[in-house]
């Protein structure tokens, strides 16, 4: 089986094949105003008064985002990024992303009288660029090519028992057929992260997921407060869930049963194929965006809603670039946000079909989204803002 | 098969979780991850997607699911007995705020 993507100079497959601006901001968000097919990200953190490692992150993000195999084309403009530090001069992003072959353009403001004759000249490249991008046509692809990463919220009971296993099938196919597949979410493997360990390719692997739990433990009773009350949140107990470990044990249901094959920093690219965990963080609003600049082109966000489901409409990806795919198992909530899930795997709890048949309709489906079929939530006009996942304190 | 549907996911588990809204005194199919499956009485209501007691679980004994334990009994749970906050509680990350010593 395969999909229908787009080719990219290195080798990579995109399953969109859009123009991307950045950094977010003013001068990017008109640009993509004007041009039809111009993208970018809503992000307030310019890096400005952040510390090295996160200013590393933002770097990374930006450069991952502009390498992702949806992007056909990338537009670094200089305004509004960290006040000079050198990993996020526009030169230094743009040379990285010109690795993978793709056309980059920096729009400098120096160059320029004011901050509107740069729009201007963003506008005139990205129109070029997009009419490039049209000229190349999709061709089939093994799924090997493709790269996954998923998050799980608003968890219910229906989460672990079958919305979770359903993803770790697809998770397992994936990585089966030679692709990437990514998790994360540090906080939601406690209590499970025993189970993960005797997953990992290597003892150093193992000793990586060990630490990645205990350092976020510890930070969270650094914090003076007991993690009990943030997670699970209010939403997971009111869908059944009792405790932490609890959680956890549902979450890594969506991980398969494949070796994991490394430990990876938020927006960090894996350096080989198959199955990854991300030490991020769970908010929507980030970790979509790492997964994205750490290479995957299509998102999965696998809800229960059990308990306190009020937005019956959910949003597209914050990322600009990567479409997400909303699944659920919680037959209340399908009924309720329908109109944006684009799977149901209620099924599974109903007796209707096993895991592996949900499973197996979920990858085919997989294959459509990344031929060009469109989520549900892309065809809505919205884009939420991103947040990058930053460790240290401002100052 | 008469009865609401529960499921036991880990033959270990001494809970299951009700995927159907079951009344107090419902007689309860408990299906097992494998096939096999046997009834046991509710002594209260169980909404959908809430977990019930397969066997009386004595204070401060662990609560497994999936195989694998979710925390303890904090006080005696009988069998058929809704399993939630109000009873088990988690053993991990226990800083400030239990029993509302919140600072």
């Amino acid at each position: 089986m395969s999909f229908l993507g787009y080719p990219r100079a290195n080798g990579t497959a995109g399953i969109r094949n859009d123009v991307l601006v950045i950094p977010g901001g003013l001068v990017a968000s008109k640009i993509c105003d004007f041009v039809n097919g111009a993208r970018t990200i809503l992000t307030a953190d310019s890096g400005s008064g952040r510390t090295k490692r996160d200013r590393e992150t933002i770097a990374r993000v930006l450069v991952g985002l502009g390498k992702n195999p949806n992007v056909a084309g990338v537009i670094v403009h200089g305004i509004s990024l960290g006040s000079g530090y050198p990993e996020l001069k526009p030169e230094a992003l743009a040379a990285q992303i010109a690795e993978t072959g793709k056309p980059v353009e920096v729009i400098s403001s120096k160059q320029y009288p004011d901050v509107l004759h740069v729009i201007e000249r963003g506008i005139r490249v990205a129109r070029e660029m997009v009419r490039d991008a049209s000229h190349i046509r999709r061709e089939p692809f093994e799924n090997g090519k493709l790269s996954i990463g998923v998050k799980c919220g608003r968890s219910d009971s229906t989460s672990g028992i079958a919305g979770n296993p359903v993803m770790g099938y697809l998770f397992d196919r994936i990585v089966e057929s030679g692709g990437n597949a990514f998790f994360g979410e540090t906080t939601e493997i406690i209590g499970a992260e025993h189970l993960l360990s005797k997953r990992a390719v290597s003892d150093e692997v193992a000793r990586e997921i060990i630490r990645v739990t205990r350092e976020i433990e510890e930070r969270a009773k650094s914090c003076g407060e007991d993690i009990r009350t943030i997670n699970p949140v209010p939403s997971n107990i009111a869908g059944g869930i009792s405790t932490l470990e609890e959680k956890s044990l549902g979450a890594i249901e969506k991980a398969g049963t494949k070796l994991i094959q490394g430990v990876l920093k938020y927006a960090e690219a894996p350096r080989g194929k198959g199955l990854y965990f991300v030490d991020n963080w769970m908010s929507q609003l980030s970790i979509f965006l790492g997964y994205a600049a750490a290479g995957s082109t299509l998102t999965f966000y696998q809800v229960g809603g059990g308990g306190l489901l009020e937005d019956t409409l959910l949003s597209p990806s914050p990322t600009g670039v990567t479409p997400i795919v909303w699944t659920t198992a919680n037959p209340n909530t399908f009924r309720a946000a329908g109109e944006s899930i684009d799977f149901y795997s209620g099924t599974v709890i109903e007796g209707k079909e096993t895991i592996e048949q949900a499973g197996e309709r979920l990858f085919a489906l997989v294959q459509q989204i990344a031929s060009g079929s469109l989520t549900k939530t892309e065809t809505i006009n919205f884009q939420d803002p991103a947040q990058v996942y930053l460790l240290d304190s401002p100052f | 098969m008469s009865g609401k549907r529960a499921l036991a996911l880990n033959p270990k588990d001494n809970i299951a979780v009700a995927v159907e809204n079951i009344q107090a005194a419902e007689e309860i199919t408990v299906q097992t991850r494998g096939g096999e499956s046997r009834s046991i009485r509710a002594v209260q209501n169980i909404p959908f997607g809430f977990k019930v007691a397969l066997e009386n679980i004595p204070e401060g004994q662990f609560v497994f699911k999936y195989g694998e334990t979710i925390g303890r009994a904090s006080r005696d749970i009988k069998i058929g007995e809704e399993v939630h906050i109000h009873n088990i509680k988690g053993v991990r990350v226990q800083g400030k705020g239990e029993k509302g010593e919140r600072s």
